[in-house]
């Protein structure tokens, strides 16, 4: 088998792009009818995973160390779209098709044989992989919606009970398909460390124009199934490390830093933590109010809320809440001695320190009732947080806490701000730019490389 | 008069030998000689087009033919060229999934777009609202603080000299009037005093309140009213105009 061979004939076939996955994809089907039902309706993105899987394996064909773990981790991702060891041969006979098609003159019968041999090593690999897999695991694990939470018009905290338990790493994520949305699967982290009661926390958030998420946040209820696969990710714990934690979390790249900080907590003497909890405005903090209990409750653990989007300051409408589902009890505005400052009360929807037992009645903590933008959640988190306690279990009542701080900026700056992270192991996850920004800003303060775990999301 | 021929469009409807034929041209505007200069050259670049179209269509078939010619004289369909069905079958299917990629991906901007305009349109009412609260509670008080005022000069004795709290409208947010006294205050009136200044100063409270609370609820009715007729307004809509087409 001659690797260059096999590169360059490549190189040359994938000039013409897209057309060719749509060529490999219409000969596999028109041979095979039965294996169109396993993909999606809307192909282009099935291709571009086609030909991105292909480059990486064409470009580490003679390089083993690299190509072994990336072919078996690819075979055992296929068993959840029941991908079986007879449709190998049908894959290979279009991809030989294909390459064929597109070499024109150029196409002999020693690259043939080339390619022929080449696609027996890596199914063999992919099946090799996937059937030792299959000796330890289910190909997906189907499982029940217990409880959804709405946390805001487009946020959602889902908890799921597979039928049967799903091993996973805190900071692992699994991918999820709707019966409402068949062949579409997507990458959802878990926010909880596994529990007794097998049961899964997932932070979703709508993206506009999504094909799943919107029926994640908005239409699903307890009692639906779903489906998902083996849980996969590499933003877990270094269990060997005792250095302090810094986490950073955009938006609801908080749910796998969630599980981690549930499973540090499980420690004897758990490091000292802080995280970090972004996002563009004051509402889509969805989570601040459990994160605030559970700073609460672990002296370890600081909780720092930033918002980007929003001035600093306490302009009126940044200082009163939502008259609606106001948080009982709940971080009330204006304790004297609050340690929380003027902007970082606000949140809570309290004026600050003016605020006086005098206030009028009809306006319990001074809220108007129209609702500043920031503060619409504020009202529905705390809501949120009342549910809580019933279907999420959450441990005891609120227990009235300093409300974390809010610092305004992007969680790049407000971590950057908040000094040197040396000697720190850090876990960021969130949108792309959130997370890269972040991971620049760090580095650029002199953190190892090889202390930032990351993990990041698109975000339309 | 309007143009003879609809606008091109490549892949367009075809012109035809009668159109040629109509072709009809309004004359040229006031001060001008001649036909419309704007249809008589949109008409030619649409024969213009029409003739690429015929003789790219020319070449298609005369490669055709040429490997027709060049094709084994015998054989029947089905043995000849049996991948030739394939590849046409290949073709055919791969612009099926081609439009149906096309469509999926319409649908999918199209919600993307009506869900940022939502997002948009929820931002700006929550402004607008929260723009409105401040509006509402400043009036609010305003009245309120000046009913106190009332009150206290009613209650017998002179205004207290300024407002005992102060006021604080830059924070935008009411306090009550002052409350409660600090101790320090409390001991150095005397009994008498103490009683008519506590009076006067529940009096002045009792009043700041019930105005404050009846302003508040006025306006929160009126919005909440305002907030009913917009979503009767929405739904309204939406029956008179179902599923218009974009």
């Amino acid at each position: 088998m001659d690797a260059q061979r096999l590169k360059e004939n490549f190189a040359q076939v994938a000039q013409h792009g897209d057309a060719v996955a749509l060529f490999f994809y219409s000969d596999l089907f028109l041979r095979n009818p039965h294996l169109r039902d396993m993909f999606p309706i809307g192909m282009s993105g099935q291709r571009d995973k086609l030909l991105r899987a292909l480059g990486q394996i064409v470009s580490n064909v003679d390089d083993l160390g690299e190509l072994v773990p990336f072919l078996q981790g690819l075979g055992r991702d296929h068993r959840k779209f029941g991908i079986i060891a007879e449709h190998y041969p049908h894959v290979g006979a279009s991809l030989v098709a294909t390459l064929r098609h597109y070499s024109g003159a150029s196409w002999t019968p020693e690259l043939e044989a080339d390619w022929v041999a080449a696609y027996d090593v890596v199914s063999h690999v992919m099946l090799e992989a996937a059937d030792q897999d299959g000796m330890a695991a289910p190909a997906w694990w189907s499982g029940e919606v217990v409880a959804v939470e709405r946390r805001r018009f487009d946020i959602a905290v889902l908890r799921v009970r597979p039928d049967q338990p799903l091993p996973y790493a805190p900071g692992q994520s699994v991918a999820v398909e709707l019966p409402q949305r068949l062949r579409h699967w997507r990458y959802l982290s878990m926010a909880n460390a596994p529990r007794p009661d097998n049961t899964l926390d997932f932070h979703v958030r709508l993206v506009d124009g999504g094909a799943v998420s919107p029926v994640l946040v908005r239409s699903v209820q307890a009692g639906d199934r779903l489906r998902m696969g083996a849980a996969v990710g590499t933003l877990v714990l270094d269990e060997s490390s005792h250095r302090d934690v810094l986490m950073v979390a955009g938006s609801t790249g908080l749910a796998p830093l969630k599980a981690i900080l549930e499973q540090l907590a499980q420690r004897q003497t758990p490091p000292r933590t802080t995280l970090f909890f972004g996002a563009r405005t004051r509402d889509a903090l969805y989570d601040l109010p459990h994160l605030a209990e559970l700073a609460g409750g672990h002296p370890w653990l600081t909780v720092v809320a930033a918002v980007s989007d929003e001035p600093g300051g306490g302009g009126f409408g940044m200082s009163f809440g939502s008259p609606f589902g106001a948080p009982e009890g709940y971080g009330p505005p204006g304790v004297p001695g609050s340690p929380v400052s003027f902007g970082a009360s606000s949140w809570f929807g309290g004026p600050p320190s003016g605020a006086s037992p005098g206030r009028p009645p009809g306006s319990a903590s001074g809220r108007p009732p129209g609702q500043a933008p920031g503060q619409a959640a504020s009202g529905d988190a705390a809501s949120g947080h009342a549910a809580f306690g019933d279907t999420f279990g959450s441990a005891a009542a609120p227990v009235p806490s300093a409300p974390p701080r809010i610092e305004h900026g992007t969680l790049a700056e407000v971590v950057g701000r908040y000094g040197s992270w040396h000697g720190h192991d850090i876990y960021v996850c969130g949108p792309d730019a959130m997370v890269e920004s972040t991971a620049d800003r760090l580095l650029r303060d002199g953190v190892p490389r090889d202390r930032i775990r990351l993990e990041s999301f698109a975000q339309r | 008069m309007n143009p003879a021929h609809p606008p091109l469009a490549p892949g367009g409807p075809r012109l035809t030998p009668g159109e040629v034929q109509a072709a009809a041209f309004a004359r040229a505007a006031l001060g001008r000689r001649g036909l419309d200069e704007d249809q008589v050259r949109e008409f030619l670049q649409r024969v213009e087009h029409e003739l690429v179209q015929l003789l790219n269509e020319r070449a298609a078939l005369a490669q055709e033919v040429d490997r027709l010619r060049a094709a084994p004289p015998d054989g029947g369909p089905d043995d000849a060229r049996p991948d030739d069905a394939h590849f046409q079958a290949v073709r055919i299917l791969s612009q099926a999934q081609q439009t149906a990629d096309l469509y999926v991906a319409d649908a999918e901007r199209y919600t993307r777009e009506m869900a940022q305009e939502a997002r948009q349109h929820r931002d700006a009412i929550l402004t607008d609202a929260q723009t409105r609260a401040g509006r509402m509670m400043e009036e609010a008080h305003h009245r309120a603080a000046a009913m106190a005022d009332q009150a206290a000069r009613s209650a017998g004795s002179p205004p207290a000299a300024p407002p005992a709290r102060p006021d604080t409208p830059s924070a935008g947010h009411p306090d009550g009037p002052a409350y409660p006294e600090s101790p320090m205050e409390m001991t150095r009136v005397d009994g008498a005093s103490l009683d008519a200044d506590e009076r006067r100063r529940m009096e002045r409270e009792i009043a700041y309140l019930r105005t404050y609370s009846d302003v508040y609820r006025t306006h929160l009715r009126a919005y909440l009213e305002a907030l009913l007729r917009n979503v009767d307004e929405w739904e309204k809509s939406e029956k008179e105009n179902p599923e218009k087409p974009r």
